[in-house]
């Protein structure tokens, strides 16, 4: 699960010169919210976000009507980008849960990503949120269980071997810390195939653990 | 700095809705002395984010304009007057070069049919490939080498290192291509234009490029526009087409859609005009298009296709239909294409075809050419300055075959496997190096400058390609008249009548008596080019891909009329041809050729059912066929066919045979050295192939249709 | 409707006159095409009605007009003999262009240039034609003894023969053959390489066409483009070379008016009456340049538009 996956490539990209009021159109025009700036080569020059866009009314305030028209016009994307250096990017072989790191660590929605220097993609965090749907198999119906587990090796095996044992397949199978405990552990399942309340039968016979929730989805 | 950086996002950010390409109206014209010349009109189409479409037409009618058009190398007097290509949303139409260059980037690459006009034979393949990456990008030269050899791999190059230091002439064809793809790749464009990539290229390894293309599709998310006159190849790689027709759009759906039940009247002509693999003479017929392809000179004033539409009527001489969406997804430029895909196609009276005629052909036994044994060697010049032994290269080496009466013979193979030198040894235009050459009764193994006329007479020739098989300073009918003077077929006073009833034969009238060859279309420049040939009444005529330069629907109109010359005179015919469906329809016998020998001759429908050799079934499983409800086998040959000059020992197949090791007990090491066995299996149907005939006949069908 | 009429419905077939008429467009379409045509026609229409657009006789002295300069009555002037220098240079055009002088009183149309030209042709095209078609030894040899003539450069091989054979005109024909024909020969044998690889070549080898009928019937006409071009550079050639042996004193024999001899008889004077040499060096380069420019304009387009 790499980034290079599950980018999306070929994005729409602007070039330096591109004037905003164009670059404000093919924007709007193609629903986009970001478009990396690239030189010769696809070479990664700055960022244009929507925020880039807007102008400082303040510097507008003295301008009259003809000089606002005629600075607008002048104004290129080279001037209001996000200038390549203070762009936060990736490159496309690092994983996507480093690439959801950066993301949260730098609290923004979009990356570019570069490969070899020039840029091959764009992740934005609805990539990754819909990566987690696909983890969670959300496309498929199923018996979906968090069981509450002690934080040790071997509790997830059980669990596992206690579903295999009824000869199910398990579509998706996830875990985290289990919250506010960190003596506990939270599993989540998801079973194909399996009636709810066998499913629940069978794992209430596992030491130790713990039925959280059930549901069929 | 961090309100700047607090990008929101939302699920529209998710999937890029728009297209990679979308062209609109787009008319380009050319200039030239006699006028403007509108090659393209009114085409539009999108080509969305990793999808292949497919733009597929007979030549001539604006293919390639429309590619060139897209990439700006319309050349000096070309101009788009009219339209707009959106790439990726941004209009090309109308910027300058340098701000096309800008916003093109490295975006759109480009690969044409010729290998050699994107490579410059004078640098090393290396240097040029990392030229891509240190110019533009300033990687760093030790690492631009590495991706390339990478990017060599990726294309199934073999030994990609070693290639990197050779001269685009050190390399064959196919591998050329595949350094070009590679080279297209190197920018990882989101939009390749390819026109034509693989029609310079062998069956097997156009096989082979094509599964590339679509695997570099799936991977890269490239967009492809691939550019076709073959609807089996379009029909292989691609998931849309767009079909073109006198510089229009006529139609544009997905293949399956285009291919199984097309709507246009043009798209129905073509798919009936084409051969599937398995057709034959005996149980099917190919409906040609009539007329031709008006000039885009002097275009009709409604619908461009209505001197050729069976459905024609009034308001079609009138309106100009427009390409309009039928269903969902489905779009035709004509006014009634609902109501004729209603109504089932009825062939006109006069194409009603005559199969029980041919089929009813009694049955001859006497057997009018014989070869044994012949070989054609070239002499190749050594490679040592002084002295050394002179080398051969083995054109045809030890081919034994009988033609009877009225059969026609057919010669398939890869390029460079022996098929023409064996024809123009018959023939006597090339000196035998060995074997014996009977032609009813008498030798034939002397050049054609010592046979006498009698005998050069009988045995007549028709060319591949049209465009130099006429002399362009004679007119038609002295070019008719010459062979009927030769050989005083007829008497001087009526040779005039002759040609034209020859012409006649030809479908072609008595006003073509004094056209010179460059006022005449390829079909029928080939058709003059028969007619030249049975003029003296031969017995036996070579055809050496006599269809081959043709366009579908030309093709259709050539074959049918040498099937009737056959029936009509009872000529013997022998016919070289690359393309299975054609040799399959065409002919009784046929042989299957690799590197001047050989690997299988026998009855034409025994030919494409197991028992198989190894070498036809590759052949089989390569071929594009244009109906995508048919599955084929995959089977793909590594390597390339090797020199004549040192064919491989034992089975001449052994270095790309598949099957020996799987098929063979000790792995088939008995093909390197022993030369396979005949093995006849019924009705004189001949394999070479050291795998018992037992298990060859287990082998599955190639080629099998899924309803 | 069949499917020949159908066919036949779309297609008009071309007249003769209309044939003519499109491959003389190509000449109009060039501008320096026209322009050499222009120049080309003005010198030959010059020389055919040199009495009719002349007033006086080229030989006619007049010991009281010599050394003038250019005046109603001598458009051109006169030369140090008095000889009116108009009519001089339109009849000088005579011999090159018009009339060849066989014996004195017997000649027959077409000038020296024109004639020497259109035998080299022949004599070269043969030998070509022979080198290319059959390749071989036959090509080895004649190839070699072209080589060899090719190596002197041309004015000398003229001078050579005409020193050794004398000045006539019919001298002046054979040196422009052997000066002309290995070149042309080269230029032949490299189009009949090429077109011998044409199926239109193999289809009459197959009929057993003989040798002549192969190299004069099926190669020959198809190389006449780029030897047409080529003949009319090779025209102009001869008219320069033939200009240069008047000059040294080689021309055609007087009393008749050689642009060549004019100038060397001229240039004595050249401080007192500079028209003389002006007039014939005019007339030399400008044809020359006219055939060069035609040649280069037809050559042009006929590339354009392949
Ligand atoms: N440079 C040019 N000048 C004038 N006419 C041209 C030029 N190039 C192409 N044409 C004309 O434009 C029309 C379309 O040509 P184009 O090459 O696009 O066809 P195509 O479909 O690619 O054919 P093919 O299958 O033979 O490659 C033809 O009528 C052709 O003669
Ligand atoms: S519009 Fe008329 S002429 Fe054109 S394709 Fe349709 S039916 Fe035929
Ligand atoms: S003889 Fe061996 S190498 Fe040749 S085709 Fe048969 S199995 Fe393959
Ligand atoms: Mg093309």
């Amino acid at each position: 699960m790499l980034v290079k996956d599950y980018m999306t490539r070929h994005p729409l990209m602007a070039e330096p010169t591109m004037s905003i009021v164009e670059a404000q159109r093919y924007m709007g025009e193609n629903d986009i919210r970001h478009l990396p700036v690239v030189g010769d080569g696809k070479r990664l020059l700055g960022l244009v976000t929507r925020q880039s866009l807007l102008v400082d009314p303040g510097r507008l305030g003295s301008l009259d009507i003809w000089e606002i028209a005629g600075y607008l016009s002048d104004l290129t994307v080279k001037d209001v980008m996000v200038k390549a250096d203070a762009v936060v990017t990736v490159e496309q072989g690092v994983t996507i849960e480093e690439a959801a790191r950066i993301m949260v660590g730098k609290k923004i929605g979009c990356l570019p990503v570069l490969g070899e220097g020039i840029v091959v993609g764009i992740i934005t965090e609805i990539d990754l949120l819909a990566q987690l749907m696909k983890l969670m198999a959300t496309q498929e119906a199923g018996v979906r269980v968090t069981v509450r587990q002690p934080n040790r090796t071997g509790e997830l095996a059980k669990m596992v071997s206690a579903i295999a044992a009824q000869g199910w397949g398990i579509l998706a199978c996830g875990g985290a810390p289990a919250p506010k405990d960190p003596t506990k552990w939270d599993a989540v399942v998801k079973i194909r195939n399996a009636p709810r309340e066998e499913v629940v039968a069978a794992l209430e016979t596992v030491e130790d653990q713990e039925i959280v929730d059930v549901r069929e989805v | 700095m961090s309100a700047d950086l607090e990008w929101t996002t939302d699920m529209d950010d998710h999937g890029i809705k728009t297209p990679i390409l979308q062209v609109d109206d787009l008319a380009i014209s050319y200039e030239t002395r006699t006028g403007d010349v509108p090659a393209v009109r009114d085409v539009s189409f999108e080509i969305q984010r990793g999808e292949a479409h497919g733009i597929v037409g007979e030549s001539g009618c604006g293919k390639s304009t429309v590619a060139f058009g897209i990439v700006n190398f319309l050349g000096r007097n070309g101009r788009i007057v009219d339209g707009h290509i959106l790439f990726q949303g941004q209009d090309l139409v109308g910027r300058s070069q340098e701000e096309l260059r800008r916003i093109r980037g490295d975006r759109i690459a480009m690969v044409y049919q010729d290998p050699m006009q994107a490579l410059n034979p004078s640098m090393r393949l290396g240097d040029q490939m990392t030229e891509v990456l240190t110019v533009h990008r300033d990687v760093e030269q030790k690492k631009a080498e590495e991706k390339c050899i990478q990017m060599l791999e990726r294309v199934y190059m073999p030994d990609p290192a070693n290639v990197m230091r050779r001269y685009p002439h050190q390399i064959s064809g196919g591998q050329q291509q595949r350094v070009v793809i590679a080279m297209a790749l190197l920018n990882d464009p989101a939009l390749l234009i390819m026109d034509e990539p693989t029609t310079a290229l062998d069956v097997t390894v156009e096989a082979a490029v094509l599964d590339l293309i679509a695997e570099l599709q799936r991977d890269f998310d490239t967009a492809i526009m691939y550019i076709s006159h073959n609807l089996g190849v379009i029909a292989r790689v691609s998931t849309k087409v767009g079909v073109m027709y006198a510089g229009e759009l006529v139609e544009r759906a997905s293949v399956k859609d285009v291919y199984l039940k097309p709507y246009h009247p043009y798209t129905q002509g073509l798919m009936r005009c084409v051969p599937r693999l398995g057709m034959d003479k005996t149980s099917s017929y190919l409906y040609p298009i009539p007329g031709r392809v008006p000039s885009p000179k002097n275009l009709p004033a409604g619908c461009v296709y209505e001197p050729r539409c069976d459905y024609a009527r009034e308001e079609c001489r009138l309106k100009k239909p427009e390409l309009r969406e039928i269903e969902a997804d489905r779009w035709a430029r004509c006014h009634f294409a609902e109501e004729i895909a209603q109504v089932s196609w009825e062939p006109p009276a006069d194409l009603v075809p005559d199969l029980a005629a041919l089929e009813e052909r009694d049955e001859v036994t006497e057997t009018i050419l014989e070869i044994t044994n012949a070989k054609t060697y070239y002499e190749a010049p050594s490679k040592q300055l002084i002295g050394g032994e002179a080398q051969y290269v083995k054109a045809v080496d030890d081919v034994s075959f009988g033609v009877k009466k009225g059969q026609t013979l057919g010669i398939v193979g890869e390029s460079g496997c022996g098929k023409s030198t064996l024809v123009k040894t018959i023939i006597g235009m090339e000196e035998p190096t060995g074997g014996e050459f009977e032609f009813m009764g008498v030798d034939v193994s002397s050049p054609v400058s010592q046979r006498d006329l009698a005998l050069i007479q009988e045995l007549q020739m028709v060319f591949q390609n049209p465009d130099s098989t006429l002399n362009p300073s004679f007119t038609v009918g002295t070019q008719i008249g010459r062979p009927l003077r030769r050989f005083k077929t007829v008497p001087g006073d009526q040779v005039r009548a002759e040609v034209v009833r020859l012409l006649e034969m030809m479908r072609l009238n008595e006003s073509y008596y004094n056209r010179l060859p460059r006022q005449l279309s390829g079909g029928e420049k080939q058709r003059v080019g028969i007619a030249r040939a049975i003029a003296g009444r031969p017995e036996l005529v070579l055809c050496d891909e006599p269809v081959s330069a043709l366009d579908v629907s030309v093709q259709a109109a050539v074959l049918n009329l040498l099937l009737e010359i056959q029936e009509e005179i009872g000529t013997t015919m022998i016919f070289i041809a690359h393309d299975l469906s054609v040799v399959r329809f065409f002919c009784d016998v046929i042989g299957v050729m690799y590197l001047g020998q050989f690997a299988e001759i026998g009855p034409a429908e025994a030919i494409y059912a197991p028992p198989y050799h190894p070498y036809t079934e590759a052949l089989l499983s390569a071929v594009p066929i244009p109906d995508p409800s048919v599955e084929q086998k995959h089977i793909r040959l590594s390597g390339n066919v090797p020199s004549a000059l040192n064919p491989p020992g034992g089975c001449r197949f052994h270095t790309r045979c598949p099957r020996r090791t799987e098929m063979l007990s000790d792995g088939g090491t008995i093909c390197e050295t022993e030369v396979p066995p005949e093995r006849t299996a019924e009705d004189g149907h001949r394999i070479f192939c050291h795998i018992p005939l037992e298990d060859l006949r287990q082998m599955e069908p190639v080629v099998t249709t899924t309803e | 409707m069949t499917v020949s009429e159908r066919t036949l419905s779309t297609v008009t077939r071309p007249s003769r006159l209309q044939r003519i008429k499109e491959s003389l467009s190509i000449l109009w379409q060039s501008k320096v095409a026209v322009a050499g045509l222009i120049l080309v026609l003005f010198w030959a229409l010059a020389a055919i009605l040199a009495p009719a657009v002349t007033t006086y006789k080229p030989n006619t002295e007049d010991a009281q007009a010599i050394n003038q300069s250019p005046s109603a009555s001598h458009w051109l002037g006169t030369d140090h003999k008095g000889r009116d220098l108009w009519s001089r240079v339109a009849y000088g055009g005579r011999i090159v262009l018009v009339m060849w002088p066989i014996t004195d009183s017997f000649w027959i149309p077409g000038g020296v240039a024109i004639w020497g030209v259109l035998i080299a042709l022949a004599v070269g095209s043969t030998l070509g034609l022979m080198s290319g078609y059959y390749g071989g030894w036959i090509d080895e040899v004649v190839m070699r003894i072209l080589d060899a003539m090719m190596a002197f450069p041309t004015i000398l091989l003229y001078l050579i023969i005409i020193a050794a054979v004398g000045a006539s005109a019919t001298n002046v024909v054979i040196a422009i053959t052997i000066a002309g024909a290995p070149g042309v020969a080269r230029l032949v044998r490299s189009l009949a390489l090429d077109i011998r690889t044409r199926d239109y070549i193999a289809a009459a080898e197959t009929r057993g066409e003989s040798g002549l009928w192969m190299m004069f019937v099926e190669i020959l006409p198809n190389a006449r483009g780029p030897i047409i071009i080529d003949a009319m550079l090779r025209v102009g050639y001869a008219i320069f070379s033939i200009g240069t042996l008047g000059f040294l004193g080689l021309g055609l024999p007087p009393p008749n008016p050689d642009w060549g001899s004019m100038v060397q008889a001229g240039h004595h004077y050249i401080f007192n009456n500079p028209w003389g040499v002006i007039w014939p060096t005019v007339a030399i380069s400008s044809l020359v340049v006219g055939l060069n420019l035609l040649a280069d304009g037809l050559r042009e387009e006929s590339l354009r538009y392949q």
